[in-house]
């Protein structure tokens, strides 16, 4: 019936029109939502005629039809169709209802919204509503699992810690490969700001600035259809934040977000107790002179079975406390909307001493000042504070001195001072005494306005900022191993990075023809983007008390400082092309300037297409009636990288500070290069979208295939030329990758709703191109290598076969089977990148309550483990303890195990099976057994929140009140041996993946907290 | 919409000026082609070699390191492997200790070679003759011993004498033998010599710093007659160069450039040497990763032997009880000279040139003198072959943590007994394993 209605008012209308003269009659009108809110770029067309118009930003048109009656077609994404019958000239105002099937149907992409199901492009949309609660602190990090192709690690459990983001896999070595971040159309620095050493590690994370509950949803751009149109910034996939934004006409809402958390570790470092280090030791001493008779007689330490134990384990670790507190208001007028935001957090470590605290605010505003121009802000302040301390290969750090020393040793001296041993620190000192503090201030702003010339062509202007700076006081005071000989030391540190951002977009969105059978969405605009840093730092030794903390009062100063700039200057155009709501036709270019590259080869162009068909919009499929939607996609692009490299990476230079005798000096530093350019990415993609089951199912596929050229890659010179490296364009990588992602709603009735969903992402790596192998990290044991032929992150190492039964000795492979061990046997034994990774959540709603079970896996990647790698030494390294793992060593004859007899033999280091190679001679410890399988799967969150009912709630003047209690990584299933496998000690380089080394374990949180919006 | 976009772009180019928008030029930096340009940088750019020769890989501390290391009278106590490595005596083509050595020699060389290539060129009136016969005469000094290095340690090498402007420079040039890289040493110190002015300066190079080095550089040639000559020419300068008594004088209590030193490099805040932290024990600020070994120890606390060299080393508290070396202790300045050459060495390079020529007495005179300064009685031995033996235990313990040992047991084949270092492959270092792949012209060292 209601399909008969409008055809028959149609027919009635065609009959009427053919009976009267052709005249021109202008009708005007105001299309609103349901709340009167003004609705902007709606399509009005006239059945029956090629006249069309779109809504202004106060949701009015005036549209020219022959003459009256018509049918108005009024339709706009998000909403539900509608068809208006106009009888009068009298204006008037028309609603239009919101498709709650479909509120995910615009998605925004590269300077444009588009409908979902008109898009080549491979993206994704992540409302903030799936990952609200969870207490991480950078937005980054609560992507885990909730996106397929995108693979997303912390890198250890410091609160504001760095995460390791890649979408579809490294496409890089040199240059950088993490995505382009923009938050309201601001680029935004992703660059760590902080200068303490701090090992190997990243020392924070800067998307930590942002409070995620500021945020709206998350899109990410992953094939070259979607990244093309960011030209040189986009290979590395795209992340667009849009934040919250109040609407026109509403009523102001406050709304309060609370809660508090406690951490535990989810699980502690162990090590060996004091009678098993003596044993061992005495063991290993035994077996050294069995191996070498020369050698004199062992001497042994007395009673082991009677030695102490000084548990120092225990002071790192504390239950951590997190506290976050929110207000924020959003509503608007009839020409006007705003947002704002506060956020407090405060997150400890729960290893002592790291702490990581915000305060952010926000304010987004939106004016229209006419009909034709809009105008408005988003600006993001935050402050951060961090306690930051080091991680890995620093003997000074807190972790290393609780679990390097020999357990056996006192922790005190007896006249109560701290106890230190070898080049460890006392962990309790470091504990009550390090004083590292990281002060942040971010500003993230951006101005536009909007001018309508007509109502399908819109010009926009943008102008951003993100000022990213960062203050660090060190002291180190003389009561810590590395500031008694100097008599304490400071050190104080001021980081700016500053990006500027201006861009202009024409945008042209037209539908024409009969019924709007063509339409077109085109833009064509230009950016330009300056990013400078700067540094200066100020150090200074002999304090003439630890209560004197600042460098200025230290009676040796030194000072220093540096800056740079880069600058970007980019053309864009992009246009899609829809017929028939069936056929997409989308088609990018972008030109990139870089002053970063020779100026032969400055500029890059990258160029990308793609193509979309809506099976379910044909007959053949609707008549199959199987699929509700169904769609194919593909696409082809390039995109280009320029990020990770120096700003002068072209230029021959000579670097100033080669100092001699207090006089300046000046020295070679660089080749030029004048030819160096872009680092490119090409990249296909098929994917295909269906529902079925009364669009209870979805399933989305998506294959990839990225191939990176011309590599910026420093390929090594012979050092004969005075130069080690030269950066040039040389190399290749390729990723290549299937996504799958199910969503499923299996039980839904009016009071119990149960949906699931699932996502897995495979990615393969693949170095295609390499001048010769790299081989880096663990501190000079270039355990990591990259090799032509092999994924990126590759570990080389001795591969050990097993313990001989016999004599109890290491065998590994001879891979030159030149019959002894040399360094021409190491051999690549995995690599840490995960095969797969995913997600899989389950939601159960029942009246007010909601369960939410949400688990993360990750499967294929290795660790290694370099707390065993040192505390399984064989009693080689006299300074430092054990750990448990080493009392399975190999003790009698027959004894099966992989860890080889404790000795410290060093004779024939050549052979295989000789005990020299048990934990040194060439083997140097760099055995296979200490890499493992770091696949794991972990309960990521279960949430349990009740909202009360609606009768309540309005009794009480709220608009909703919920509470809820959420545990995080309260499950972690893994073979890995370590605290725990969500790890990467080195992720100061991202080539240097997977290390444990000395680092904060993930915690485990149980947290409570309460919403009310009023 | 190709074409819309050129025409935007050259709209863009018009209205911002994009090509002068796209030029950026660093500030701690500076263009290779306006490097060298006038009498202020050149100055500046033999500022830049000075310290590329006291660099962390060079003179600074690793490539005497490999010297010492070797030697076998200092353990290594820390858990790398490349260091292990030299200290065990087991060196493997990709050790990066060696590599990084190898690396700031060649270093040294690219900015020797600039100042020697433009120099001479510069027009500016500023720069007076004498500037520049003197810095093209350090360049010349410097790349002299910077081949010396490579010569006694890696044998005949690639002999570049050009600046690298463009990556394909030096391409195709082979390794010259042992005989040929001595020669090209000879020559350079020739040059230096007949630029650089007959000054006192410890720090830099001079014709006496010539002198000195030429001494040596004849001891390793076997010209015994010539290391006498050029020995005594400093020796004799008694005004200017001197042992100091006791021992500890030309190090302790912070002095530097002492008239012991005839070349020493000097280290400021803006320029530091980080040797110290890898031989003082943690309880004074270092790692103490480097340390003499028990042999070491005896032998310098031995009043008969070691005199009052013992002050090289110091013992650290009880429990511990650690003995480490103590050349090397400005913590956490980080000024501690670097010895290049000293005066002693010269009394013993004489000695020992001496002894070769027959004339034991004064060749005992020279060796005495070493002695005598060290608190020990004259040196009894009469036949030549026990006056060398004692020339090579007194450059043990007087040039303990100087780098000296290792070359000088390869140079008088010593290494054979001493060290039990028989195929004469072992008596130089690899050529770094990077290299070979880099550089298709490049043969390994044998054995390696």
């Amino acid at each position: 019936m209601n399909r008969l209605y409008p055809k028959g008012v149609y027919l009635l209308l065609l009959l009427l029109m053919s009976q009267m003269l052709v005249a021109q009659t202008t009708i005007t009108g105001t299309i609103l939502t349901d709340e009167q809110v003004p609705l902007e770029g709606v399509t009005i067309q006239v059945k029956g005629h090629a006249v069309q118009t779109l809504t202004n930003n106060r949701g009015g048109f005036s549209i020219t039809v022959p003459a009256l009656p018509v049918l108005l077609l009024v339709s706009h994404t998000g909403y539900l169709k509608e068809e208006f019958t106009i009888t009068t000239l009298t204006p008037a105002s028309y609603r239009l209802i919101r498709n709650e099937k479909n509120l995910d149907e615009v998605v925004i992409t590269g300077y444009s919204t588009q409908n979902k199901k008109l898009i080549a492009g491979s993206i994704q949309t992540i409302n903030s509503q799936t990952f609200r609660d969870v207490p991480a602190s950078g937005f980054n990090q609560l992507l885990q699992g909730k996106a397929t192709g995108v693979q997303v690690n912390a890198n250890s459990g410091v609160p504001g810690g760095g995460i390791t983001f890649r979408i579809r896999g490294n496409n890089s070595i040199n240059a950088s490969v993490d995505p382009l971040y923009i938050i309201d159309g601001v680029f935004i620095s992703n660059t760590d700001p902080i200068q303490t050493g701090l090992g190997q590690q990243q020392g924070s994370n800067p998307i930590a600035d942002i409070n995620p509950s500021d945020i709206e949803n998350i899109t990410i751009l992953k094939d070259a259809n979607a990244t093309a149109i960011y030209g040189s910034l986009g290979a590395n996939g795209v992340v667009i934040v849009t934040t919250k934004r109040g609407r026109l006409n509403s009523r102001a809402k406050v709304s309060l977000n609370g809660y508090h958390g406690w951490s535990r570790a989810t699980k502690k470092f162990r090590v060996a107790s004091g009678a098993e280090t003596a044993l061992l030791t005495n063991e290993s001493r035994i077996n050294t002179v069995k191996d070498n008779p020369a050698l004199p007689p062992p001497t042994l330490i007395a009673e082991p079975e009677s030695q102490p134990t000084y548990d120092r384990v225990s002071d790192l670790f504390r239950t951590a406390r997190t506290s976050n507190y929110e207000m924020s208001v959003q509503g608007g007028t009839d020409k006007s909307a705003y947002y704002a935001g506060l956020g407090y957090l405060k997150q400890e470590g729960i290893v002592r001493p790291s702490n990581f605290e915000r305060y952010s605010g926000r304010l987004n505003y939106d004016n229209y000042l006419n009909r034709q121009i809009k105008i408005g802000t988003s600006i993001n302040i935050s402050r951060t504070w961090r306690n930051v301390s080091s991680n890995d290969n620093n003997p000074q750090g807190v972790i290393n001195s609780a679990i390097f020393v020999r357990s056996y040793l006192p922790v005190f001296n007896t006249d109560g001072t701290y106890a230190r041993y070898g080049s460890f620190d006392n962990h309790l000192a470091l504990i009550n005494y390090l004083g590292n503090d990281a002060v942040g201030w971010r500003t993230i702003g951006n101005i536009y306005g909007e001018y309508a010339i007509l109502p399908e062509l819109k010009l926009r202007t943008s102008w951003s900022l993100d000022n990213a700076s960062e203050y660090e006081n060190n002291f180190i005071s003389s009561l810590l191993a590395a500031g008694v000989a100097s008599n304490g030391s400071a050190a104080s540190y001021e980081t700016k990075n500053l990006v500027l951002t201006n861009e202009q977009v024409l945008t042209f969105i037209k539908s024409f023809g009969e019924d709007g059978k063509h339409s077109i969405n085109a833009l064509v605009g230009n950016t330009i983007n300056t990013v400078l840093s700067q540094s200066t730092s100020a150090t200074g030794t002999g304090f003439a008390s630890n209560d004197l903390t600042a460098v200025s009062v230290a009676s040796v100063r030194s000072g220093s400082s540096a800056q740079s700039r880069s600058k970007l200057l980019s053309v864009f155009s992009k246009a899609s092309y829809t017929y028939n709501n069936r056929y997409t036709l989308d088609a990018s270019f972008r030109a990139d300037g870089s002053s970063k590259f020779g100026a032969n080869n400055r500029w890059g162009f990258f160029p990308s297409g793609g193509f979309t068909w809506r099976a379910d919009q044909e007959g053949f499929i609707q008549s199959l009636n199987l699929f509700n939607e169904l769609r194919f996609r593909a696409s082809v692009g390039l995109s280009g990288n320029q990020n990770g490299i120096g700003p002068y990476a072209a230029q021959g230079l000579w670097q100033s500070g080669n100092n001699y005798l207090d006089q300046p000096g000046i020295a070679p530093s660089q080749l030029a290069n004048p030819d160096l350019t872009w680092e490119t990415t090409r990249q296909t993609d098929f994917g295909t979208e269906f529902s079925i089951l009364n669009s209870r199912l979805f399933v989305a596929v998506d294959y990839y295939n990225k191939y990176t050229y011309d590599l910026l890659l420093n390929v090594p010179v012979p050092n004969r030329t005075g130069f080690a490296t030269y950066l040039q364009n040389y190399g290749a990588v390729s990723n290549k990758g299937f996504e799958l992602a199910i969503r499923s709603t299996n039980v839904k009735t009016r009071t119990f709703k149960w949906t699931t969903e699932f996502n897995i992402s495979q990615n393969t790596n693949r170095i295609e191109k390499l001048a010769s192998d790299i081989a880096l990290g663990a501190s000079g044991r270039n355990i990591s290598i990259l090799r032509q032929g092999y994924a990126v992150n590759s570990f080389q190492l001795y591969k050990q076969l097993y313990v001989d039964p016999q004599t109890g000795n290491a065998v590994y492979e001879d891979l030159t089977k030149e019959g002894n061990i040399t360094a021409a046997d190491r051999q690549i034994v995995g690599n840490a990148l995960p095969r797969y990774t995913g997600g899989f959540t389950n939601t159960f709603s029942y009246k007010g309550f909601d369960l939410n079970v949400f688990f993360y896996f990750q499967q294929g990647n290795k660790i290694m483990n370099m707390n065993d790698f040192f505390l399984v030494h064989g009693n080689t390294q006299a300074n430092i303890g054990f750990v448990p793992r080493q009392l399975e060593r190999w003790q009698k004859p027959g004894d099966i195990t992989d860890i080889p007899r404790v000795t410290t033999s060093s004779l024939t280091p050549e052979a295989n099976n000789s005990a020299a190679n048990n934990y040194g001679g060439n083997v140097a410890n760099l055995s296979s057994r200490y890499l493992e399988d770091g696949s794991f799967i972990r309960l990521r969150t279960l949430s349990l929140s009740y909202t009360l009912p609606a009768s309540i709630i309005s009794k009480l003047k709220f608009n909703n009140i919920r509470a809820y209690i959420q545990g995080t990584n309260l499950i972690t299933i893994t073979k890995y041996g370590g605290p725990d496998p969500e790890v990467s000690s080195q992720s100061g380089n991202q080539n240097t993946a997977g290390y444990d080394w000395a680092t904060v374990p993930q915690p485990k949180t149980i947290q409570v907290g309460v919403n009310l919006v009023f | 919409m190709k074409r819309f976009t050129y025409i935007y772009l050259a709209f863009l180019m018009l209205t911002t000026g994009c090509k002068k928008f796209l030029h950026v030029q660093p500030q701690q930096q500076v263009d290779a082609s306006v490097a060298i340009t006038d009498a202020v940088s050149a100055e500046a750019a033999v500022n830049g070699l000075y310290n590329r020769l006291g660099s962390d890989g060079y003179y600074g501390s690793n490539f005497i390191s490999l010297s010492y290391l070797m030697g076998g009278d200092i353990q290594w106590t820390g858990s790398q492997s490349a260091p292990a490595q030299i200290a065990a005596r087991a060196l493997t083509a990709d050790n990066s200790n060696v590599a990084s050595a190898w690396t700031a020699i060649y270093r040294t060389i690219l900015s020797a070679n600039y100042i020697i290539d433009i120099v001479p060129g510069l027009t500016d009136p500023l720069l007076t003759d004498a500037k520049r016969n003197q810095y093209q005469g350090e360049a010349y000094f410097i790349r002299a011993l910077a081949y010396f290095d490579l010569a006694r340690a890696w044998g005949g090498v690639q002999l570049i004498t050009r600046p690298t402007y463009s990556k394909s420079d030096q391409e195709g040039i082979r390794r010259s033998s042992v005989a040929e890289t001595y020669a090209q040493v000879l020559g350079d110190l020739d040059k230096a010599e007949a630029l650089l002015p007959v000054t006192v300066n410890r720090n830099k190079a001079t014709q006496k710093t010539v002198w000195a080095l030429k001494a040596r550089f004849y001891l390793y040639q076997r010209d015994w007659a010539k290391a006498e000559s050029y020995a005594s020419k400093i020796i004799d300068d008694a005004a200017n160069y001197k042992l100091l008594k006791p021992y500890s004088a030309f190090f302790a209590n912070n002095v530097t450039a002492t008239a012991e030193s005839v070349f020493e490099l000097g280290y400021s805040t803006s320029f530091k040497n980080g040797h110290y932290n890898w031989w003082l024990p943690p309880a004074l600020g270092g790692r103490r990763e480097w340390a003499p070994n028990g042999n070491l120890v005896t032998l310098l606390n031995d009043p008969a032997i070691g005199g009052n060299r013992n002050a090289l080393i110091a013992q650290t508290a009880p429990p511990g009880n650690l003995w480490y070396g103590k050349l090397y202790y400005r913590n956490p300045t980080g000024t501690d000279p670097a010895y290049l050459i000293r005066v002693a060495e010269l009394y013993l390079i004489r000695s020992e040139a001496r002894v070769q020529q027959s004339k034991l007495t004064e060749a005992l005179q020279d060796l005495n003198a070493v002695r005598e300064r060290a608190g020990l009685s004259p040196a009894t031995a009469t036949t030549t072959g026990d006056v060398l033996l004692d020339i090579e235990n007194e450059r043990r313990l007087e040039f303990a943590f100087e780098g000296d040992r290792w070359f000088n047991l390869v140079r008088t084949g010593s290494v054979k007994n001493v060290l039990n270092i028989t195929d004469p492959n072992k008596f130089v270092f690899p050529i770094p394993v990077s290299e070979i792949i880099a550089d298709k012209y490049l043969d390994p060292n044998l054995g390696y």
